[in-house]
């Protein structure tokens, strides 16, 4: 008897409609341990999700699930948290989804610390379109807009976050699932606005024209430019440069987004202002 | 259907009709338990074959990294799992040469 991942599916949707050896069906798998970790019931859950190919992310499990605009889902999310705060929420956006064109959106959901938990999957590239330029492609990366290679220079997406106020900063990759599960399961416990970026593989629209066009290839590329926390922490700034540590990178306590609107509401019942 | 019971006592079996032959697992595995088989059927014209399913160690890598949900490892307390020895290991390095491809006896 294996893990029975099936209960959690929309087992009539399988297979998915990734590409193989996609990072995105990795990463499911570990939302889906996690869930099942924290004993959480699918009704009480719900999956919000944008566009790209993590938009697919909502069709394929099985609770509540909303499949919004593209870039909006931090936006969708805060709405369904405010009216259900003892619901689950979990926010599932891609790089481009979550860091270009909903950008203002995860930001402006870091600094409210509403208690939803967002993992972005950094593929560094737009890889449902066809590879464009996405806000994390590595300089000198061909993409089909920047042919000669890209020379914009990239967003830190657990930095910005923290930056913005997020009070659970993670990153992991797809290498190693089992500390994935980890630290989804710590974010979910967390009280908060919990931001997990998860760095996953597109050997087929971003490593096809840049020299690693099999999944292992890909996901080799990726264990060379991550690196743990701590060791991170120990070495010279001069080597930093282009390395991403992963772990929990921030956890502090900050009032949550819901306690403090209720505040609003008890102050409008009493006629009075909020006190804070 | 579901296929997370064991169809025998077996250390790891798959889900062919979700197997997309991306290589990981075969990647993956320390034990050199894993192969692609032609199969001309399939979408990329290799399919995952279990090759030495005595030599599974039970480590799982090839389930958690598999992005199709189509492989699966039996829970340790209920299958015995092999040690594993230099000629798994040698087996493992083989395939990964011999481009994840099943090596010819």
């Amino acid at each position: 008897m294996a893990f029975d991942y099936d209960k959690y599916l929309r087992v009539d949707k399988m297979p998915t409609l990734w590409c193989w050896g996609c990072g995105d069906g990795v990463i499911l798998k570990a939302v889906i341990r996690a869930i099942d970790k924290m004993g959480w019931d699918m009704k009480d859950v719900c999956v919000v999700s944008g566009i790209g190919c993590s938009g697919r992310f909502s069709s394929y499990i099985d609770c509540n699930t909303v499949h919004t605009t593209h870039g909006r889902a931090i936006a969708y999310a805060t709405g369904i948290k405010l009216a259900n705060p003892e619901k689950h929420v979990i926010v599932v956006t891609g790089d481009g989804d979550g860091l270009a064109i909903g950008g203002n959106h995860t930001i402006h959901g870091c600094r409210r610390n509403i208690d939803l938990n967002h993992i972005l999957i950094n593929n560094f590239i737009y890889g449902l379109t066809n590879s464009q330029t996405s806000p994390t492609t590595p300089q000198g990366m061909w993409t089909v807009t920047a042919q000669y290679g890209n020379i914009d220079p990239t967003f830190n997406a657990a930095k910005l976050a923290f930056g913005a106020g997020a009070t659970f900063v993670s990153r992991e990759t797809v290498l190693d699932p089992v500390k994935m599960e980890k630290v989804l399961v710590a974010g979910f416990k967390h009280k908060g606005y919990s931001f997990m970026e998860m760095l996953s593989n597109c050997h087929i629209n971003l490593g096809r024209k840049n020299k690693m066009g099999d999944a292992v290839q890909n996901l080799n590329w990726i264990d060379d430019i991550t690196i743990s926390k701590k060791k991170y922490d120990a070495l010279p700034d001069d080597e930093k440069y282009g390395k991403f540590p992963t772990g929990i990178l921030k956890e502090y306590d900050n009032p949550e987004y819901c306690e403090s609107y209720d505040k609003v509401i008890e102050a409008a019942q009493n006629k009075t202002t909020v006190k804070l | 259907m579901s296929l997370v019971t064991a169809p025998q006592d077996t250390a790891v079996w798959v889900d062919i009709s979700r197997c997309k032959a991306c290589d990981v697992c075969v990647s993956m595995c320390p034990a050199g338990v894993l192969a692609m088989v032609a199969a001309p059927s399939s979408i990329l014209g290799s399919m995952i074959e279990v090759v030495e399913p005595s030599a599974c160690i039970g480590c799982k890598d090839c389930e958690l990294h598999c992005p199709d949900f189509a492989i699966y490892v039996a829970d340790r307390k209920e299958h015995k799992f092999a040690k594993i020895t230099d000629e798994a290991k040698a087996r493992a390095e083989a395939v990964k040469n011999n481009k994840y491809r099943k090596l010819s006896a």
